[in-house]
């Protein structure tokens, strides 16, 4: 499934992006299945309005977004559905755990929304990966924003996808976590051969990206 | 689906306050419980006014006749038209009209050891207003012996009153029905005599009854007089304390037994009081469905951003609102039962006192109730469900 954006702006900030050269924004752009994209924008550029946007948590723009052939105004609230549980998945910047589960319970919803894609034991796997298996069985709510973070970004590869979509996924955790969550995504988006938007403040290599945009 | 459902389970119950549902639950079986009595009362009402065991099977025939004034002195019979009008009335089951002899008759005994003389008049009546079962009450021309019924009435008259003052034997009803006496009817031609029999008593009626074939017949060929009009007929009714025959009666200048009729009074004073419990059910009916609606939107309310999350990470409408309802619904089962079966123990306990009142009642629910119960399990469904997808509708985008 491939994504296209086209002549995209979103509404409140129009003014403020005529002016100003973007990769992205009213541009006419496409993303082959399976292309790992790093978005790089400075704090108030619309970074997570995009993200937002390519999700369909807003829909106050102009111009198109195309997920395969389908326009996104076009989805229907059940087909949204359908797409949010076997097509894209996401790691929000402010990452959106229910802070009453625990972060097993946070990780486990994901897993069994659909059809599950991994077995439970997955969870512990990936959870040893990140160094988060002691706080497994504690409340989200309670848990450092840096355990958070890895908890958000293993819910998000419970589940089927073609693309990921990550918005600042790795703002408080240290180099070595970074590291190894890196490497964990990499591995899971291998696996199922997907591509995935990153968003983020300043260069980086987390990733071997295949395309590096401005927005 | 079961981890799922578990989850979502947490999550929710986490949301939404015990208290509040606790507090819904109880508004709500209460609310279901006085309408469920309210219908109940009602069908118990109808019960007492209408089942076979209340009833008292005289109270259901009147007689009725035109009121003796000054102003219809001699001129009594009932026109057709106003026969017509009585039978078209609802309360009004049937009309039986009672036909008199047009002939002059005397009845005495054969027995010079028991005599009696009296001159005498007969009515007859279609047999479905009879309440006197007998083989006997057949007549054909031909046949030797007239059967007759005699109203109760005459014979206490002669056992407590006139046998005493004539120093004569008192009479069961048993001893009346051996003894057969002489029917002496006048004709132009001189006397006929004929032999009667009284085969039965009656409550229902105060006169002398003949079958209706011998009454023709006896018209047909000694009638003297010509007038064909009934001055009385006998209706039967449901309801004789309905205060609507009451009122017609009176509006058309007619007149019945008045003790019959007597308990319209009171009808009119439970007629109102009932229809004042059902005013107040219909209020608390719309009371229970506000109380509900609200508890769903309350409870969806408090748990809003969580099903905002929920859809957020992809569940589908679909799966929400399986869950929800599976969540909301049940309760309303629970407490749809919970109600009935109070009610059901409340109408046993009633029912049992009501018998030392010789009231009778059915001691089981009626079929009102449980229909109710079920409009309203659909309603609550109806609620739960509109309220659920409205919510759902309004967090997707």
């Amino acid at each position: 499934m491939q994504l296209q954006i086209q002549q995209v702006v979103p509404i409140p900030l129009k003014p403020n992006l005529l002016n100003r050269q973007s990769d992205i924004w009213l541009k006419g752009i496409t993303f082959l299945p399976g292309t790992r994209v790093k978005i790089k924008a400075a704090s108030g550029t619309g970074k997570t309005t995009f993200i937002h946007f390519l999700y369909h948590l807003r829909n106050d723009y102009e111009g198109n977004i195309f997920w395969g052939d389908t326009d996104l105004q076009n989805f229907t609230p059940a087909l949204l559905a359908q797409h949010r549980q076997q097509k894209i998945s996401i790691v929000f910047q402010d990452l959106r755990l229910f802070p009453n589960l625990t972060a097993w319970e946070n990780i486990e919803l994901k897993r069994v929304m659909q059809q599950p894609l991994y077995p439970e034991s997955t969870i512990k796997e990936m959870a040893e990966q990140l160094g988060i298996t002691k706080i497994l069985y504690q409340r989200a709510g309670i848990c450092s924003y840096g355990e958070q973070q890895r908890i958000a970004i293993i819910r998000a590869l419970m589940q089927p996808f073609e693309w990921l979509l990550m918005d600042e996924p790795f703002s408080h955790l240290d180099q070595e976590n970074t590291r190894k969550a890196a490497a964990l995504i990499t591995e899971e988006c291998n696996k199922r051969n997907a591509g995935f938007i990153l968003t983020d403040l300043d260069d980086d290599n987390y990733f071997t990206y295949h395309q590096n945009l401005v927005l | 689906m079961q981890a799922w459902n578990n989850i979502l389970k947490k999550i929710i119950k986490t949301a939404s306050g015990r208290l509040r549902l606790i507090l819904a639950i109880i508004g709500l079986s209460v609310a279901l419980l006085l309408i469920l009595s309210a219908v109940q009362l009602q069908a118990n009402y109808n019960d007492l006014l209408h089942s076979k065991s209340n009833q008292d099977s005289i109270a259901n025939f009147l007689v009725v006749n035109k009121q003796l004034t000054n102003a219809n002195y001699g001129n009594t019979t009932l026109s057709t038209t106003a026969i017509d009008d009585l039978k078209k009335q609802p309360f009004v089951d049937a009309v039986g009209i009672l036909t008199p002899s047009r002939f002059k008759a005397s009845i005495e005994s054969f027995s010079s050891q028991f005599p009696f003389y009296t001159d005498i008049s007969f009515e007859s009546v279609p047999a479905a207003f009879i309440d006197v079962d007998s083989t006997q009450w057949q007549w054909q021309p031909g046949n030797d012996i007239v059967p007759m019924i005699a109203p109760n009435l005459f014979l206490d008259f002669y056992n407590f009153q006139f046998s005493l003052s004539q120093n004569l034997p008192q009479l069961t009803q048993e001893i009346v029905k051996m003894i057969i006496f002489k029917v002496n009817i006048q004709t132009p031609n001189g006397v006929v005599s004929l032999k009667g029999k009284v085969v039965g008593f009656s409550d229902r009626i105060t006169s002398l009854l003949v079958p209706e074939s011998f009454m023709q017949w006896a018209n047909n060929n000694y009638g003297t007089l010509n007038n064909a009009q009934p001055s009385r007929v006998v209706i039967r009714t449901k309801d004789p304390g309905n205060p609507a025959l009451v009122q017609y009666l009176k509006d058309h200048q007619l007149t019945t037994d008045a003790d019959k009729t007597r308990f319209s009074k009171y009808r009119q004073i439970v007629n109102v009081v009932v229809q004042i419990s059902g005013v107040t059910g219909g209020i608390l009916l719309l009371f229970a469905l506000l109380i509900f609606s609200l508890f769903i939107q309350l409870t969806i309310a408090s748990c809003k951003e969580e099903i905002q999350l929920l859809v957020t990470l992809g569940a589908a409408p679909k799966q929400l609102r399986k869950f929800l309802m599976r969540r909301f619904f049940p309760p309303n089962v629970l407490i749809i039962i919970g109600t009935l079966i109070i009610v059901a123990i409340i109408q046993y306990l009633v029912a049992l006192r009501l018998q030392k009142l010789y009231m009778f009642i059915n001691p089981t629910l009626s079929i009102y109730t449980f229909a109710t119960a079920l409009l309203f399990l659909l309603i609550l469904w109806l609620v739960n469900y509109t309220t659920i997808q409205r919510y759902i509708q309004k967090e997707n985008l």
